[in-house]
């Protein structure tokens, strides 16, 4: 049997203990009640009879009423004084609702400390379950280049090549180490990002500046695949973030336009840039292989690899929209995409808070790693 | 004869890696990067193996593999796929697949096993031609090449790949003793499947296909502890 099942059944097996205990509690007070009510009146009875004896020997009825002070004389006739009666069963009454009372609170106050239990224990069942699946998800990421990988060397163990097929074999077999570095490097990052172990700064950027930086680190891919990446950003248009995280930002996702265009042999990347309504606004527009408009939020997903169209980035590992996205959110800022349809490019749009340009940019960007420098340990 | 074979990969390295190993081979090889383009081609095409991907763009390669099925088309199709439990195994299968392949995989495993099951292929196409390709027994009609039978109540039966590979293999042996084991290596080849109940529910729907009272077998006898023997003229009941 599962270990939450256990816990359910025992979690109920406790309150339903718990409920017949306290119905217990509820009974024997009640008959203790009434066995102390009964003897109370057995000894008022005998009260009243003495009162009568007396009486009827002569003794005065004021005597007789400062002697026996529960009991009233009435013409001669000694009776229990009526209040005492109802005395008995208030005091009944008020022991009964005083169990029924405190056992409801003892029966809630344990149903709430089950219920905060089953709510932990399920926190980490979802905990573990996202583990498992993240596991699964990497091992699976990289299953894939490694069988390249091994095909590529069984192939040039197995075969006479020519000097040429065994370049081609071996710039391959590069290609896919450098796509396993990179996934490993994206997996930390996007662990980090989850665990919230890095400090970002929050500091005014320009971010023509940031964008003609990234736009040049990758003039090279553009050119040799036929694409053309240009800029019109707003001049003075600045944002408020943390300048290593904006690069990362802007990093993956010229990678991504890129390999949504590549596909097509060719075609265009634009970065739009305006101020409106209080936000620097940002768009990234592709011609590239675009996606379905009911995936847009799937994009930014853990290892979402859509591949419309037979492209996309089939070297991709999944994670690169979904960092840019906790980068975002970590910077204070938001994205969004959009697409009319595969094979109708796409769109990412950008939005920060908008701030006025500084004339300096902290911090040379790297490669696309999260800043490891400001990592918290 | 120079095979044709179709290879659906996403992942470039890898589908040029094998389509280079398979050409090297002497196949004739065409290959697509999705799900939606091999229906697509595969529907003006013809080929003797599919190679498919599981994880494809599109259409994944099991929705690619059950849609050339209901169509009625049997080429073999061979999963490659990054899933290699079990239970993937057998959706594998169950879509209509004839083998399954995990990566990482060994180059040479690749080339055995598609040669194993053009072989299938090959023993089935030729022994279904050379031998007038039809089977009569018990009032059905068996024709092997197209798949299809009518059965002693006169009903239209189209018959999966396996289930026409199974009962060739027991019609070239009338009356002989098949062990289940020997079924599996002539119609899957081999470490495809986790048991030899497989077998047991393919003759189960053979039964329900021919047999008159498929609870009381008459053609499809099984041979407790061993296998099953075929009886063309039925046994006496």
């Amino acid at each position: 049997m599962k270990a939450p099942r256990v816990f359910q059944l025992t979690a109920l097996a406790l309150v339903l203990v718990s409920a017949v205990q306290v119905g217990w509690w509820l009974f024997d007070q009640h008959r203790l009640a009434v066995d102390k009510l009964q003897e109370m009146q057995q000894i008022y009875a005998q009260q009243v009879v003495a009162a009568q004896a007396l009486l009827e020997a002569g003794t005065p009825a004021a005597r007789v009423q400062a002697l026996l002070p529960d009991i009233v004389v009435n013409n001669q006739r000694a009776a229990l004084s009526a209040d005492v009666d109802g005395r008995l069963r208030a005091e009944e009454r008020r022991r009964v609702a005083q169990y029924a009372w405190e056992g409801s609170f003892f029966i809630i106050a344990l149903a709430a400390c089950i219920a905060v239990i089953a709510g932990a224990l399920r926190a980490e069942a979802r905990v573990i379950e996202e583990q498992e699946s993240f596991l699964a998800l990497v091992s699976h990421q990289f299953k894939t280049p490694l069988a390249s990988l091994q095909l590529s060397l069984e192939t040039m163990s197995l075969r006479p090549l020519s000097p040429e097929q065994s370049r081609t074999l071996i710039d391959r077999m590069l290609s896919d180490l450098a796509r396993m570095e990179g996934m490993v490097t994206q997996i930390l990052e996007s662990i980090r990002l989850d665990r919230g172990r890095i400090d970002l700064r929050n500091e005014p950027i320009d971010l023509a500046a940031a964008v003609a930086r990234v736009i040049t680190g990758s003039e090279e891919r553009a050119a040799k695949e036929r694409i053309t990446v240009s800029a019109d950003i707003e001049r003075g248009l600045g944002v408020m973030a943390d300048p290593l995280a904006l690069d990362v930002i802007l990093r993956n996702l010229l990678e991504n336009a890129l390999s949504a265009v590549a596909p097509l042999g060719g075609g265009t990347v634009a970065f739009t840039g305006r101020r409106a309504d209080g936000e620097a606004r940002l768009s990234i527009r592709d011609s590239g292989v675009g996606f379905r408009p009911g995936d847009a939020a799937r994009l930014f997903q853990k290892f979402s690899r859509l591949h419309p169209g037979g492209g996309g980035s089939r070297f991709g590992t999944g994670l690169g929209l979904y960092i840019v996205r906790r980068l975002m959110q970590l910077t204070g800022g938001r994205i969004g995409a959009h697409s009319e349809g595969v094979g109708q490019g796409a769109e990412f749009v950008l939005a920060w808070p908008a701030s006025e340009p500084r004339q300096s940019v902290a911090g040379a960007p790297g490669d696309a790693a999260v800043p490891a420098r400001r990592e918290h340990s | 004869m120079m095979h044709r074979i179709l290879v659906v990969e996403d992942d470039p390295h890898l589908g040029a890696g094998v389509v280079e190993n398979l050409r090297a081979e002497g196949y004739e090889v065409e290959s697509v990067a999705d799900g939606r383009r091999a229906l697509e081609w595969l529907a003006g095409n013809a080929c003797r193996l599919v190679l498919l991907d599981v994880m494809l763009p599109e259409l994944d390669g099991l929705t690619v593999c059950r849609t050339l099925r209901e169509r009625g088309d049997n080429t073999p199709v061979l999963f490659l796929t990054a899933r290699g439990d079990p239970i993937d195994r057998v959706r594998g299968l169950e879509a209509g697949g004839d083998d399954y392949l995990a990566k990482p995989f060994h180059l040479r495993e690749l080339l055995l096993r598609v040669r194993a099951i053009l072989r299938r292929w090959e023993w089935y196409q030729s022994a279904s031609a050379a031998e007038g390709a039809v089977l009569r027994f018990g009032g059905n009609e068996v024709e092997f090449r197209a798949f299809r039978a009518r059965s002693w109540n006169g009903v239209a039966q189209e018959l999966t790949e396996k289930e026409a590979m199974i009962l060739k293999v027991l019609a070239e042996r009338p009356g002989e003793i098949v062990s289940r084991e020997d079924l599996l290596e002539r119609v899957w080849g081999y470490d495809v499947f986790p048991s030899t109940r497989t077998v047991d529910n393919f003759i189960l729907r053979l039964r329900k296909r021919f047999e008159r009272d498929p609870a009381n077998p008459r053609h499809f006898l099984t041979v407790w502890g061993v296998g099953y023997r075929f009886m063309t003229e039925g046994e006496p009941s």
